[in-house]
């Protein structure tokens, strides 16, 4: 197999469930080795995409090729597809050992390799020591491990992951998310993880596909979804931002020009450059503008009046409203460089190549 | 009992009083009974005067008698599995799924615990006697089953309505097909309820009267032979065998109790 | 560690004796060819899953109550060799032709109505207290001890309440004793004997749905309504009682039901003036020959009063719950 045909092809899947559209025409290549994030909020389409790679749903048309074969009807049980589950469904009644080795099993490998095979991928995952352990006797970090190893272990060619950080409490969520990051790095696989958290989503992806009511917004890596946002949606659905809406000027090169309170800026479209005359809106990362006393060096500046502070600890979020007043800009200031805010009077910048111009 | 506001405290007294009323009115005919087996007279009634073990030494050596309980017990357990074998099968289809005409299934499933004892017997002679069926062990094994599957299809529906789908997913997903991940998966997680439904069922067909009545031949079933004693006259070796029969199901019945109630909890 | 799929497919054959029972069944020729036509499609795969359970409850379930039936619509059964079955109603006929079949047919029917009755006022109270004024922990004790004597079959807790009724029972024995009473009442082979065991009989199937009715209503309630100045009579009529209305219906429709359906009891209890019908019906089946045809006419008459008064019930019930909601 070489590297450009894709590990997975999704070609114009949908699926009904009765009157709803849970997904709508999906078509989407996934290459080997990638870490892939569905990412939206519930009933997206995102688990319909998972369950429909994982077997368990038939989609109502379309197609799934995996490894160049039409997978679209095949059970779970003939794909070589695994699954994390939400909830791990580790089986209860088996010990740490027994789980890892069932998909073994039925792969009809023999007891010695079975043997080598799980204990290799239990010392991979840090488990060895709970091998004869009942999942009830484990904590939530072990479980969610072991649900990872039981679904490494029969070698699938994708894993699929639904959830799987969910019934973590924070501050475990935070570690679990290097390691899976991590582990998918050394072992190569192909992740496909889907999630409604999207700071877990930029942390751990190569790649994200943001959905909404069964279509994707957008699909890129974190930085692009980040700071290129290619709609309303994609903007505020991750992280926080400005929403600047104007109206559209013109274009400078490959930049967009763009009227906003009797100030010209300069901005970028990734999803497409409008129409002139048309009103738009863009999106500015509150930590992708700066402050200073004097007129910045930025191609965008505007003067403001601060209006309220928050103190987040390393940072402080700054409001300032700008024009007649009516508009507010949010942004950070470092407490540490001990910047001055305390003016009433400040100029704000930032550069084109940080301000996307929205499709609504 | 003490966060229970004083408000209350009248009627919980009064309430109290009607429950241990209630606990002598089932306890206190049981106890009589049993005490009378032991009474060192052939007529029943009281006052017992003395007391004696013969008409136990009698039950114990009368192979008559223990070849009854014998053959109520075979009776019970060929009828139990039976009844477990179908209930679990029913209850696999109509739990958590959909289907065109699931709800008369439903129905159907459970309405021979509906129909009253009677009806029910002599719908049975009556079939039974169309199949071909020769009164005997037989048909009541095949009654006591028909009649106990009800029981067997709720409490296995109840257990297997809290098992997540996504167990047998997993077991699907990492090859097994759904008759392996039946066995290896939704069969062990149904063992409490199973276990619950079998000793269930098995003391029904025990206790079994007008089925067993109904649909037996020249052997009779224990409580069959009770009754027919019973026709004749009351006796104190009636009480000795009520009395064994009475321990036989009662210790069944609280082990199981017991039992599955640990394996609910482990679980 | 080795996580590059191909290089592990097409290894080395295990032996196979070393695989483990389920490795083996999966990977073995007939079956896997089994399963795969079993689950060519999910629809394939359901009619094999529903098969089997369908046809039980038709033919096992269903049948007999069908048979009898017909049975009752024939004029002889079992049928004797080179005689014409042919249908008739004259079994149904019959019923009310005779006060001796249709009196023990409305007596059984208000016997049933009066013992379920007597239940659901004994242990409302009983589940009640079990419910509200017994802790979590010893709730299940408490119910334990209630359960025990309902593991004892039919004929054995039928006679015990023969031996405490008797003339030389405990009840007159008790009150001989206390001086109350001369001679013995005769509590035997009457109605109230009957009621005394049918209620002993049945009262766990009204005790449990009570019980499991009372257990979810919050505390919380009783002790807002008590706030708001309601009294005891008032919190039982307007909390308690309409909120349990659902386990008061499901428990009395299963009293009635079984009680209308002893046939021991009232042979063993009752005497020739409480002949319940039964009784009757069985009558028919104890001579051999054309006399079941007239019995299974009687139970299928039976059934559908049983049916129709259950259902009128469950109706009322449900036009009680409704309205109190309104």
């Amino acid at each position: 197999m070489s590297d450009q045909t894709p590990l997975v092809r999704i070609e114009g899947l949908s699926k009904h469930f009765g009157d709803t559209v849970a997904l709508d025409n999906l078509t989407l290549d996934i290459a080997k080795g990638e870490f892939v994030t569905f990412l939206g909020p519930s009933g997206c389409g995102k688990s319909t995409t998972l369950r429909i790679l994982g077997g368990f749903e038939r989609p109502t048309t379309g197609r799934v090729i995996l490894d160049g074969e039409d997978v679209t009807r095949q059970p779970p049980e003939k794909r070589h597809v695994n699954m994390v589950f939400q909830d791990y469904a580790l089986f209860p009644h088996m010990t740490v050992a027994q789980n890892v080795a069932f998909g073994l099993e039925l792969k009809g490998m023999s007891r010695s390799e079975i043997r080598r095979r799980s204990e290799e991928i239990m010392s991979f995952l840090e488990l060895e020591s709970y091998a004869s352990r009942y999942p009830l006797q484990l904590s939530g970090g072990q479980r969610q491990r072991v649900a990872l190893a039981r679904a490494l272990a029969p070698d699938p060619a994708l894993l699929l992951l639904d959830e799987p950080l969910g019934a973590l409490d924070a501050k475990l969520r935070g570690q679990v998310q290097q390691e899976l990051k991590s582990i998918q790095r050394r072992t190569r696989k192909t992740f496909f993880f889907v999630t409604h958290d999207q700071e877990e989503a930029l942390t751990m992806s190569d790649r994200i596909v943001v959905m909404n009511k069964g279509k994707v917004e957008q699909d890129g890596t974190p930085e692009e979804l980040y700071f290129r946002p290619a709609s309303r949606f994609v903007a505020e659905f991750i992280g926080e931002t400005n929403l600047l809406s104007g109206q559209m000027r013109g274009t400078e090169g490959d930049k967009v020009v763009m009227d906003w309170e009797n100030t010209t800026l300069l901005g970028t479209a990734p999803a497409g450059i409008p129409g002139k005359g048309q009103p738009i809106t863009a999106s500015v990362r509150l930590e992708k503008l700066g402050f200073s006393a004097e007129r910045p060096q930025t191609a965008n500046a505007v003067q403001g009046r601060v209006v309220g502070k928050t103190f987040l600890g390393s940072r402080m979020a700054v409001q300032v409203a700008v024009g007649d007043g009516d508009v507010l800009l949010k942004a950070y200031v470092d407490v540490q460089t001990g910047q001055s805010v305390d003016d009433d009077l400040i100029w704000i910048g930032w550069e084109p190549d940080n301000m996307a111009v929205l499709n609504d | 009992m003490n966060d229970r506001p004083e408000l209350f405290r009248g009627n919980r007294i009064f309430l109290a009083c009607i429950y241990w009323s209630f606990v002598l009115y089932v306890f206190v005919p049981l106890i009589l009974m049993v005490l009378m087996g032991f009474k060192d007279s052939k007529f029943i009634g009281f006052p017992i005067r003395s007391w004696t073990l013969e008409w136990y030494v009698g039950v114990f050596a009368d192979a008559e008698i223990l070849s009854t309980f014998g053959y109520s017990v075979a009776i019970a357990i060929l009828s139990t599995l039976i009844s477990i074998f179908v209930g679990t099968w029913l209850a696999v289809l109509l739990e958590g799924r959909k289907f065109w005409g699931r709800t008369i299934i439903f129905g159907l499933a459970v309405l021979p615990a509906l129909v009253p004892g009677i009806i029910s017997a002599i719908a049975f002679r009556i079939y039974a006697r169309w199949l071909g069926i020769e009164p005997g062990m037989g048909a009541i094994v095949w009654a006591h089953a028909v009649h106990n599957v009800p029981f067997v299809v709720l409490v296995v529906m109840a257990r297997l309505s809290t098992l997540p789908r996504s167990q047998i997913e997993a077991a699907r997903d990492l090859g097994a097909d759904p008759l392996i991940s039946f066995i290896r998966i939704t069969l062990p997680y149904l063992v409490p309820a199973i276990l619950g439904a079998s000793i269930f069922c098995l003391l029904l067909s025990f206790d079994d009267f007008v089925r067993s009545f109904f649909l037996g031949g020249y052997e009779p079933t224990l409580p069959v032979l009770i009754f027919a004693m019973l026709r004749s006259g009351m006796s104190p070796e009636i009480n000795a065998i009520a009395t064994v029969a009475l321990i036989l199901t009662a210790v069944v019945g609280i082990w199981a109790e017991r039992f599955t109630r640990r394996m609910n909890k482990d679980s | 560690m080795s996580f590059d799929a191909s290089a592990k497919r097409g290894g080395h054959a295990p032996d196979r004796q070393d695989r483990t029972f389920w490795g083996r069944l999966a990977g073995w020729g007939p079956y896997h060819t089994l399963m795969r036509l079993a689950t060519a499609s999910p629809r394939r795969q359901f009619l094999i899953l529903a098969a089997f359970p369908i046809l039980w409850v038709l033919t096992q379930h269903l049948g007999p109550m069908l048979q009898m039936l017909r049975v009752s619509l024939t004029d002889a059964y079992p049928v004797a060799p080179g005689v014409e079955q042919s249908f008739t109603l004259d079994n149904y006929a019959r019923f009310f032709g005779d006060s001796i079949f249709w009196m023990p047919f409305f007596r059984t029917l208000t016997f049933a109505g009066v013992f379920t009755l007597c239940t659901l006022l004994i242990t409302y109270p009983v589940a009640y207290f079990l419910a509200r004024h017994v802790s979590r922990r010893n709730q299940m004790l408490f119910l334990l001890l209630l359960l025990i004597p309902f593991w004892v079959g039919e004929i054995v807790r039928t006679y015990a309440i023969m031996i405490l009724l008797g003339n030389t029972g405990a009840v007159n024995l008790v009150l001989k004793t206390l001086g109350l009473i001369d001679r013995p009442i005769p509590f035997m082979y009457t109605s109230f004997s009957m009621g005394v065991g049918i209620v002993y009989l049945t009262a766990l199937y009204m005790l449990l749905p009570l019980y499991s009715a009372l257990e979810k209503l919050p505390q919380s309630m009783n002790e807002a309504a008590a706030d708001l100045g309601a009294g005891a009579w008032t919190r039982f009529r307007r909390i308690s009682l309409p909120l349990t209305i659902e386990g008061i219906s499901s428990g009395c429709t299963l009293v009635f039901l079984i009680s209308t359906g002893f046939y021991a009891t009232p042979v063993l209890l009752g005497g020739p003036s409480t002949t319940v019908f039964a009784e009757t019906i069985a009558g028919f089946f104890h001579v051999a020959g054309d006399e079941w045809p007239t019995g299974a006419a009687f139970a299928t008459i039976m059934f559908a009063a049983a049916l129709v008064i259950t259902a009128a019930f469950q109706k009322l019930m449900g036009a009680l719950r409704k309205g109190d909601r309104k």
